[in-house]
């Protein structure tokens, strides 16, 4: 009887989360549309994330094209088709790799960030104080998180496309021996608008989901030092497992 | 302005924090809200200020039920201050992410009533220390003039030294800018000199209440015990 006590328990609480977590995102746009915008607050906080995450997104393009290029090679040398490499380089990055590492990465970067800053916030009473100071924590927390990371992810994702078509070019050219003209030319020639689109698409999204569940598990966790951990880790975690999810429901649609 | 709170009643799931509080925030005086921690202090001036719903009974602001609650200011109990901001930007808060410039003037002013030097102005939170961040954090709450201040533990934290001298900066500020004060308090001799009428909470209800010159002279066995650090049953 416990048992089963308990998993109602358990399934009650997911669908209470569910159904506050979409009033969330109502109440989000709500408020983005309403008429309190603080421009300032906004700029800064989207120049804070580019800075901050340039450098791991350097690193996650680069690293991510250079292997690709070799396994690639591996495989592909087995029957004769090294030529291939270019096209496969710059399709599974901007259809595919680009966009999920790039959100993977910037789950575990800036979401936990976002989620342990808000908790910590709603710790130390900080959001009680934004209300008591007539401030909508909406309009000041989280409008410049969701919108920043938004419109920051597509420009990540363009970078790491270039900066892992480049890792390819590397490995391929100096490592592998293919000519270094034609290698750019099959890239370039192969590489449809539609691809790297699909990509942009994704990461539009990705950018969404990420900042909208950090700050959710942020406004919503737990109190102490445990409700603040506790927050990081399920911003990460949720943000990561609906990036994959949804991932395969994106590339459906671009299919 | 007067605040009358009947019958009200406050519960977070199955849990009633309040069960039946009944009291009366007198206009221009300073009210003492006394309780062991846990007893529902800091959710009944939360509810008051209507930063929480509440089950049953009623609030009156000024014999109304609806109220600008811009007229409120709330000292918290760890000074709330927001980390990324500098202290001037802090106090003034409202004014500068409003992008609003000529506030330095108000905020050195605001500073020099507290007994804050101006050398913190460019500092941020993390920089100073705690009687200093309960200062700011006083600051912060005059900043726009509020005809009810709500103090949670101002004295919570600090050296004796240093609550002495937030207790006199809230007689100071109580009697200088006519407003009415409601604090939440375990340090009895903060009460005897800061209030003008006691209320002691437990376990949900009122128990006992007075002038808070009379604290000492409580008939209350509860209220007695809780004063003396004794245990009612011994």
């Amino acid at each position: 009887m416990k048992f089963i006590e308990n998993i109602g328990e358990v399934l009650i609480s997911l669908f209470s989360n569910i159904g506050k977590f979409i009033l969330f995102i109502q109440f989000f746009f709500k408020y983005l549309f309403g008429p309190k915008f603080y421009f300032k607050n906004n700029i800064s906080y989207f120049i804070s994330v580019f800075v901050s995450s340039i450098p791991i997104i350097a690193l996650t393009g680069i690293f991510s094209g250079m292997v690709l290029a070799l396994q690639s090679y591996t495989g592909f040398s087995r029957f004769s088709a090294e030529s291939a490499i270019p096209n496969i380089v710059v399709l599974t990055l901007t259809r595919e790799l680009g966009p999920v590492l790039t959100g993977l990465m910037i789950s575990a970067r800036v979401g936990s960030s976002i989620a342990a800053e808000i908790a910590t916030m709603r710790v130390t009473e900080q959001i009680d104080a934004l209300k008591t100071l007539n401030t909508n924590y909406y309009n000041y927390l989280v409008t410049p998180r969701v919108l920043s990371l938004t419109l920051a992810l597509p420009i990540f994702v363009t970078l790491v496309d270039f900066i892992g078509v480049m890792g390819g070019y590397i490995v391929s050219v100096h490592r592998l021996g293919f000519n270094d003209n034609l290698y750019l030319l099959n890239t370039i020639d192969f590489l449809k608008l539609s691809d790297y689109l699909s990509g942009i698409f994704k990461a539009f999204a990705f950018g969404f989901i990420i900042s909208i569940v950090s700050c959710y598990c942020g406004l919503f966790s737990d109190k102490g030092a445990f409700g603040v951990g506790s927050a990081a880790t399920n911003a990460v975690v949720i943000s990561s497992i609906l990036i994959l999810s949804s991932n395969y429901f994106l590339t459906e649609l671009f299919f | 302005m007067k605040i009358e709170i009947r019958n009200l009643k406050k519960r977070f799931n199955d849990n009633f924090v309040l069960k039946d509080i009944s009291l009366t925030i007198e206009k221009n005086k300073s009210t003492i809200i006394l309780g062991q921690s846990g007893c529902g202090k800091s959710v009944l001036i939360k509810t008051i200020y209507q930063l929480f719903s509440f089950d049953d009974g009623f609030i009156l602001y000024d014999g109304k039920s609806e109220v600008d609650i811009d007229k409120f200011s709330m000292l918290f109990q760890y000074g709330a201050l927001f980390d990324s901001l500098k202290i001037s930007e802090n106090i003034a808060f409202t004014d500068f992410i409003n992008n609003k410039k000529n506030f330095n003037k108000k905020v050195i002013s605001l500073m020099n009533d507290v007994g804050l030097d101006k050398s913190i102005f460019d500092k941020y939170p993390s920089e100073i220390s705690g009687g200093m961040k309960k200062r700011v954090a006083f600051a912060r709450a005059l900043y726009k003039n509020p005809k009810v201040i709500f103090l949670d533990e101002p004295t919570t934290g600090l050296d004796p030294i240093n609550s002495d001298k937030i207790n006199e900066l809230i007689l100071k500020v109580i009697s200088m800018r006519k407003i009415t004060a409601v604090t939440i308090t375990h340090d009895i001799k903060s009460a005897i000199k800061t209030g003008d009428h006691y209320y002691f909470i437990d376990k949900g209800i009122i128990q006992d209440k007075g002038d808070c010159n009379k604290i000492l002279k409580t008939k209350n066995k509860v209220f007695k015990s809780f004063i003396t650090g004794a245990d009612i049953k011994q």
